[in-house]
């Protein structure tokens, strides 16, 4: 079964870390990184930019409506997610214990249809934003 | 918890938290106290598995029954009647009740004016700057007084001669039209461009305190442009800080030598914090509503866009200063459009332009230094080296100054054809 795991946190939180906190955080999503590809569960990884960067799409009967910024204003933000390929829900469960869960929260959800890259045989593929 | 993440949530918090305190109380000094005393209280009680839901709705709470107790006390001793002492606020505020979830609309109104009270006009810029680090983004006096290179009491003076300067000016803050609110955002966008560009361009004082500044900008635009997502300007703003910071590992030699944008690495142009300014900037523009902001940000979007300085679009970057120059004349817009025109039209047509310019520009060291630039490129060494020597009177940094001098040691010797 393949699970997303959907990442929130504080933006004004993660603005506010000092560099060391921030090696702390991604020192755990390495641990997480190394689990799964040593389980040959990962799939996939997106770290989502600022939601300043971000618009909405609605439609007003005809018309499509266009408002700048996240979907919902809500104290925690969508940071990115992860695509894991697991047994079990427990094996989910397990790896994403070791995600930083000391400030914001992160939700498991199975996914019901994916398609995209040949992450079990393909090349490891990086796309950084520029 | 490791206290510094406990520190950390505060620091985040700060902002709102000073805020929704401000409002409360119409005096930043009471809300400043009122933080800190929460702060302290937060310390005692906060346990990692114990978070509170919402730090800084806790925060508001524990400040305002923190500041209503000092001003009972006060009032004890001074025995004067409790009304006339307990402070004026409007008991229906959201964050009376913990449970409840922070209007947004009132934070965002919170935050504006907080941050438009500390860059308000009758301040001047140094204290603009002071006053938004120390109460917005929470930096201590002594961090403020390292970043400008005085003494932590003369900041500390500096700070409290600008409160002071607000409280004669008995500001009132009613619900701004459209207008006003407009200004306030230009006024606030501007200050905080102020601070980036003092980190940015202040050639002396420890990096580190200079880089502080410049993420402490960003930290704040950031979090206006997560307030106000529909304002183009502060969206203009972030992306112009953003790209301008991408640059800093580019622009130093190792020996903290200035390198021009013509002889930097582009490699060492950091390309997130370029992609992520470029697509801000692509979404202000959306919205049709252009100013300053998002034109200075396109301008350093364009270099950015260029593999090689070769490669600059110079006549795209001609068009950017024009329009600046229509929306928000000044000389030193002219000057840096007489700059792009030597790369246009050359050296010849450039100079013919800040010929112009000499006059309000007299006192401003890039002028000369530009000036001596195009001379030189004429081959008219002589009048370049009388540019470069004036150029050097009026160099605010070491940097500058090592910069001017290096030109005059090359010029030295060459002939002149004038």
């Amino acid at each position: 079964m393949l699970f997303s795991v959907l990442i929130y946190a504080s933006e004004d939180f993660i603005d506010a870390l000092s560099p060391e906190e921030h090696s702390a955080i991604l020192k755990k999503h390495g641990a997480f990184h190394e689990h799964t590809k040593t389980h040959g569960s990962f799939a996939a990884a997106t770290k989502l930019m600022s939601t300043g960067t971000s618009v909405t799409l609605s439609r007003d009967s005809d018309d499509f409506v266009i408002t700048d910024g996240p979907f919902a204003e809500t104290k925690e933000q969508f940071m990115g997610f992860y695509l894991i390929d697991c047994a079990t829900l427990e094996d989910a469960i397990e790896a994403v214990k070791l995600l930083p869960l000391d400030h914001g929260r992160i939700e498991i959800r199975p996914v019901d249809f994916f398609e995209g890259a040949d992450f079990k045989n393909a090349e490891r593929l990086v796309i950084n934003a520029s | 918890m490791p206290s510094a993440w406990l520190s950390t949530h505060l620091r985040a918090a700060r902002p709102r938290v000073l805020a929704a305190l401000n409002r409360v109380f119409g005096d930043i000094d009471l809300a400043e106290d009122a933080f800190q005393e929460a702060s302290l209280r937060a310390l005692k009680s906060w346990q990692p598995e114990r978070m509170p839901d919402d730090p800084a709705a806790w925060l508001i709470v524990a400040g305002r029954n923190a500041a209503i107790d000092a001003l009972r006390r006060k009032n004890r001793e001074t025995l004067s009647p409790p009304e006339d002492m307990e402070p004026a606020f409007d008991g229906t505020h959201p964050e009376d009740s913990l449970s409840e979830t922070l209007d947004r609309s009132v934070y965002r109104d919170d935050i504006l004016r907080l941050l438009f009270t500390c860059c308000h006009p009758v301040l001047r810029r140094d204290q603009q700057i002071a006053l938004s680090l120390k109460v917005v983004a929470g930096l201590s006096v002594e961090e403020i007084a390292r970043a400008f290179l005085v003494q932590p009491k003369t900041m500390e003076q500096r700070i409290t001669r600008a409160k002071k300067r607000l409280q004669a000016a008995n500001l009132a803050f009613q619900d701004p039209d459209r207008a006003a609110r407009a200004e306030r955002f230009s006024a606030v966008a501007n200050a905080i461009y102020l601070i980036f560009n003092e980190g940015y361009s202040a050639s002396q004082g420890p990096d580190l305190i200079r880089e502080t500044l410049c993420e402490e900008a960003i930290r704040l635009a950031r979090l206006l442009v997560r307030l106000f997502p529909e304002e183009p300007e502060l969206r203009g703003l972030l992306a112009l800080c953003l790209i301008q910071h991408s640059r800093r590992r580019a622009r130093l030699t190792g020996s903290g030598k200035a390198i021009t944008l013509e002889d930097q690495n582009r490699n060492l142009w950091d390309r997130k914090l370029i992609a992520e300014g470029n697509i801000l900037l692509e979404a202000a523009l959306r919205s049709a509503r252009p100013g300053p902001m998002q034109i200075e940000a396109a301008i350093a979007a364009t270099h950015t866009q260029a593999a090689s300085f070769e490669d600059t679009d110079w006549a795209e970057i001609n068009r950017l200063y024009r329009a600046l120059e229509h929306i928000r004349p000044s000389p030193v817009v002219a000057l840096n459009r007489a700059v792009v025109l030597a790369r246009l039209d050359g050296p010849e047509a450039a100079l013919a332009r800040l010929d112009l310019l000499g006059e309000p520009l007299e006192r401003y060291g890039s002028y000369h230094a530009v000036r001596a630039w195009l001379l030189e490129e004429l081959g008219r060494h002589g009048a370049a080296k009388v540019a470069y020597q004036a150029a050097l009177k009026l160099a605010g940094t070491d940097v500058e100054r090592d910069h001017i001098r290096l030109k005059l040691s090359e010029l030295e010797g060459s002939p002149d054809s004038d």
